[in-house]
């Protein structure tokens, strides 16, 4: 591999590698505003200009490929600097710089460089800027919102739709100074991957009908987790003001969703917002559901565990749950020796998300039906499965536990709901107040997906764990802890009470985690040891 | 079939290029051959593949496009792989402001251009030639069209070229009317089908080109030389001129303050002087101001360098470029502020847009300029303009740019006091109002075209 020499630094890269990626790899970065790893190089921006000995002219730090050894860069000479800052004037000549109501304000590559590369003052005239009129707020499409007047024409956007989404709505239009972005005619932007364009623009030009104007970004609070969406598991960074969930966007991780997510995934958080939460633990008292202690609730659920309620006990989980949930759900239906246990998850759209292997498709609508059924959750011999027992099996069941309140569809249908009401005590976990909690006898308010922390298993049987983004809501408690404590109350030998204990504990006792540990489970998840064995093999 | 070119047709010795010019008989396959066309075809096509491009490379032709980069070394980039499709593309797009001698040569010869290009297909194994001309170029395309359809009629053209075996389809492609469609990646896109802007460089053309495959691409009047090389000996072709790096006969676009403004055909090297002669002069008998001896893209040249020799390399020396050797010649009278003006608006308005300098740049040299032309810009708005110039050479994606930087900048550089003078006598005349006013806000715009 050839070896280039950057600010005096040497790195061994790929040959055909490009000197923005191969800076990279000695810890200096390239500015640039049109380049982007996914899509073809076109060099349009003419920001990422560096100096290559033995070249007359600045090189374009995008497409200029480390080809053989030898070659040796300098992105910091006077030269490249004053070009640097040229590219920044040209920029800024016809931008609007109103930074003030732009929601790329603070996650703006414009007032990035221009504070790094750029100068303090104009030298043009404040009335020459160039106006699209009409132009500033353009609905794109249903997710996309455009202003024209921000735009740097990097030609991002257009990229993607060509070539990542190929669906090709956008097009680079007119020329010179009014080039300008926009739909062929009789088309909009709408595509399941849309609002990815929102990303990828360098500035405010393209902003996102969901997050336009909700917040300033730098109020926003960002952790790493997962979209719930379906079983493809993207990778998000979940933005939030002290709880108030903002926004998703995605997370880089080239093995899942690479740099994309789908609009849909973006919209599941408002699922949060639109459905009542359950703030604390209710339980019929003499016909009438108050409000008890988690004290009186877990005893009461522990109890109805214990009780000799005529007919069997069912657990009926939902692909919501966390791998760690569903273990403590089938430890404790293992306890109980029920057969009876079942992952419900509904059908997804198949949400395709390009990646460097070729992409993924959604097939369930939760994110972990396949980490619930290898943690146990999987009916066992002479056990319902879920459709049978949402069909008709609730009628003989003398306990039947659900988790989650907001299963599906079917926690909201009052059909369903009634079927399964027929169980003579039911027990709801879960965060939503659904029908399906209101009919419950007993239920127990738990954390969010972004309250708490687990894993999932995605649909390439890729293991990928979610951090807690902030605390809990009311009295809601993470599922985990709920289910530990109810377990240490059936079987007082039982350990483990965090997330993280649970999972180490399942890893060492299930054969399909095994060789798995909490702590060592990567940012950007791994594959199942059964997946990696069949890889392998 | 006689033309209605109204390009008036100079010549100082032999007419090699144009000596077919006024023969309307050379319009057709018989008539050229009459004329002593395509024996040098015939020649080449008895020739090994490879000594042509041999001999191309010994006469020392540079294209005469522009760059005046080396025909015979450009041919010799294209990969020998026989399996491999190749192209030649004739970049007809003529349209460096001043530039009309690629015209002469389509209108009054084409069987010239017919040959060479079929000369360049045989050497780098080209079975199909592209002829892109600029839209505006009606009648130089429907003549072309009529003698390729002759030139297929007589077997000059199509599965066998004069009987050698050779295949070659010749195609004419009319352009829509852009500057940067001249660029030659610029005219790929445009070919293939896609806006004509210029792609990023390397891959080359030589090796990438038209349709992702092998492309030469050179000008009409540079393909025109090959069979005299061929037919006279590279020898003969490098004895013309100025030295070993600037060798041939060379057409010359005069325009301007000239009292014959025409097409010349001249050994390359020519002083400017002598070139001005041959035009009759400067008009009405005035003084010379200035002249850009190489289209609009060339930096402009006063009256003291009168005695230049107007070839690639001295030109070079000199700051400025032969370009497409389009000469345009400024009287006493002339006013460099709107020289500047109307060069830096013409470069803005045909700037594809794709990359930030040359977008912004050209555009804010307008605007600038047309402040200065009102009378309403600053002097450190006018000594501005050299610098966005600056800022644009160099760092562009394309020529263009640096085309717009080196048109425009050293006008300003070289008359600033004048244009300074000028300015202010416009602010004494008092405020300019209409849309020109503020910049580009009241310029029409191109109208989008809705596909059908």
């Amino acid at each position: 591999m050839p070896i280039v020499t950057i600010d005096d630094r040497q790195v061994e890269v790929d040959a055909g590698t490009n000197l923005i990626e191969a800076a990279l790899g000695v810890g200096v970065q390239i500015p640039h505003y049109c380049y982007h790893p996914r899509l073809t190089v076109v060099g349009q921006c003419r920001m990422c200009l560096v100096k290559v000995e033995g070249m007359p002219k600045l090189q374009a730090g995008c497409s200029t490929q480390v080809v053989k050894d030898g070659m040796v860069v300098r992105t910091d000479t006077p030269d490249v600097k004053e070009a640097q800052r040229a590219m920044m004037e040209f920029l800024l000549v016809n931008h609007p710089l109103d930074c003030p109501i732009c929601d790329q304000a603070g996650e703006c590559a414009l007032q990035d460089y221009s504070f790094k590369h750029g100068m303090a003052t104009s030298r043009a005239r404040f009335e020459d800027k160039r106006v699209y009129s009409g132009r500033e707020r353009i609905p794109l499409g249903p997710s996309v919102v455009l202003n024209m007047n921000r735009c740097i024409q990097c030609t991002r956007c257009v990229r993607f739709t060509a070539e990542v989404a190929g669906t090709g709505e956008l097009g680079f239009l007119q020329r010179g100074a009014r080039a300008e972005i926009g739909t062929f005619p009789g088309r909009e932007l709408d595509n399941d991957l849309s609002t990815c364009v929102v990303d990828i623009c360098p500035v405010g030009a393209l902003t996102s009908t969901r997050f336009r104007f909700a917040e300033r970004v730098w109020n926003l609070d960002k952790k790493p987790s997962l979209c719930t969406g379906c079983d493809n598991g993207c990778n998000v960074t979940l933005e939030h003001r002290r709880g108030d969930i903002k926004r998703y966007k995605p997370r880089y991780n080239p093995d899942v969703n690479d740099y994309w997510m789908c609009d849909y995934g973006r919209s599941t958080f408002e699922r949060y917002a639109e459905l009542p939460r359950m703030l604390v633990p209710r339980q019929i008292k003499e016909g009438q559901r108050v409000p008890v202690s988690w004290d009186e609730a877990v005893d009461s659920f522990h109890h109805r565990l214990r009780g000799r309620t005529e007919g069997a006990t069912m657990f009926l989980g939902s692909g919501f749950l966390t791998t760690e949930e569903a273990y403590l759900l089938a430890k404790i239906a293992d306890h109980l020796g029920t057969p009876h246990r079942a992952v419900w998850v509904g059908e997804s759209k198949p949400f395709h998300i390009p990646n460097t292997h070729g992409g993924i498709t959604a097939r369930d609508a939760a994110p972990n039906r396949r980490g619930a059924e290898l943690a146990g959750m999987a009916p066992r011999e002479g056990g319902l499965d879920a459709a049978r027992l949402l069909a008709n099996g609730a009628g003989d069941a003398g306990v039947l536990v659900v988790a989650d309140s907001d299963f599906g569809p079917g926690a909201h249908d009052p059909e369903t709901v009634a079927r399964l009401r027929r169980a003579r005590v039911l027990v709801v976990l879960g965060w939503a107040d659904t029908p399906l909690a209101q009919a419950a006898d007993l239920t127990l308010p738990v954390a969010t997906h972004a309250e708490k922390e687990g894993t999932f298993v995605n649909g390439q049987q890729r293991l990928q764990r979610f951090r807690r983004a902030f605390p809990s809501t009311g009295e809601a408690l993470p599922l985990v802890e709920v289910l530990a404590t109810v377990l240490k109350k059936l079987d007082p030998s039982w350990q483990p009470a965090t997330a993280g204990e649970v999972f180490d504990h399942m890893a060492a006792s299930v054969p399909a985690f095994h060789g798995l540990t909490w702590k060592h489970v990567p940012p950007t998840g791994v594959p199942m040891p059964e997946a990696r064995a069949a890889v392998v093999g | 079939m006689a033309t209605t070119s109204p390009i008036k047709i100079g010549v100082v010795g032999e007419a090699v290029l144009l000596r077919n010019v006024g023969k309307p008989e050379a319009l057709t396959v018989d008539g050229y051959r009459q004329r002593g066309g395509y024996k040098a075809l015939e020649k080449a096509l008895a020739m090994d593949p490879a000594a042509i491009t041999e001999t191309v490379k010994a006469s020392g032709l540079r294209g005469r496009g522009g760059a005046g980069f080396p025909t015979g070394m450009k041919w010799s980039f294209v990969p020998k792989d026989p399996g491999k499709q190749k192209y030649l593309v004739v970049n007809a797009d003529e349209s460096e402001p001043g530039t009309f001698k690629d015209r002469v040569l389509m209108e009054h010869d084409p069987h010239q251009l017919i040959e060479g290009s079929a000369m360049c297909c045989r050497a780098v194994g080209a079975s199909v030639c592209y002829i892109y001309i600029r839209g505006e170029y009606v009648e130089a395309g429907d003549i072309l069209e009529r003698a390729i359809a002759d030139a297929y009629a007589k077997g000059v053209l199509g599965k066998d070229v004069l009987g050698s075996g050779f295949q070659l389809d010749m195609v004419v492609h009319r352009g829509a009317g852009a500057y940067i469609c001249g660029e030659e990646t610029g005219l790929l896109e445009s070919l293939e089908g896609k806006r004509g802007q210029p792609r990023v460089k390397p891959p080359f053309p030589a090796v990438v080109g038209a349709f992702g495959m092998p492309t030469v691409i050179n000008n009409v009047e540079t393909l025109c030389c090959v069979p005299h090389i061929l037919e006279r000996g590279p020898e003969w072709f490098k004895a013309i001129g100025t030295d070993e790096r600037n060798t041939g006969p060379k057409l010359y676009a005069v325009s301007g303050h000239v009292e014959k403004p025409g097409t010349y055909e001249v050994p390359i090297g020519i002083t400017f002087h002598e070139l001005l002669d041959l035009c009759g002069g400067v008009w009405k008998g005035r003084a010379l101001k200035a002249f850009i001896p190489g289209g609009a893209s060339a930096p402009v040249l006063l009256e003291k360098d009168r005695h230049i020799k107007l070839d690639f390399d001295t030109l070079a020396k000199a700051g400025t470029m032969l370009g497409s050797a389009a000469v345009m010649v400024m009287d006493e009278t002339a006013s460099m502020l709107q020289v500047a003006k109307r060069s830096a608006k013409f470069f803005n308005h045909e700037s594809c847009g794709q990359c930030t300098p040359c977008r912004e740049g050209t555009n804010w040299l307008e605007v600038l300029l047309t402040h200065a032309s009102h009378g309403e810009a600053t002097v450190q708005e006018v000594d501005l303009v050299p610098i966005v110039a600056k800022q644009i050479g160099g760092n562009s994606l394309c020529a263009l740019g640096d085309a717009a930087a080196m048109g425009v900048g050293p006008i300003l550089e070289k008359f600033r006091d004048e244009i300074v003078a000028e300015m202010k006598e416009a602010a004494a005349r008092g405020p300019v109002h209409g849309p020109a006013a503020h910049g580009v806000a009241g310029r029409p715009t191109l109208p989008v075209l809705h596909g059908v």
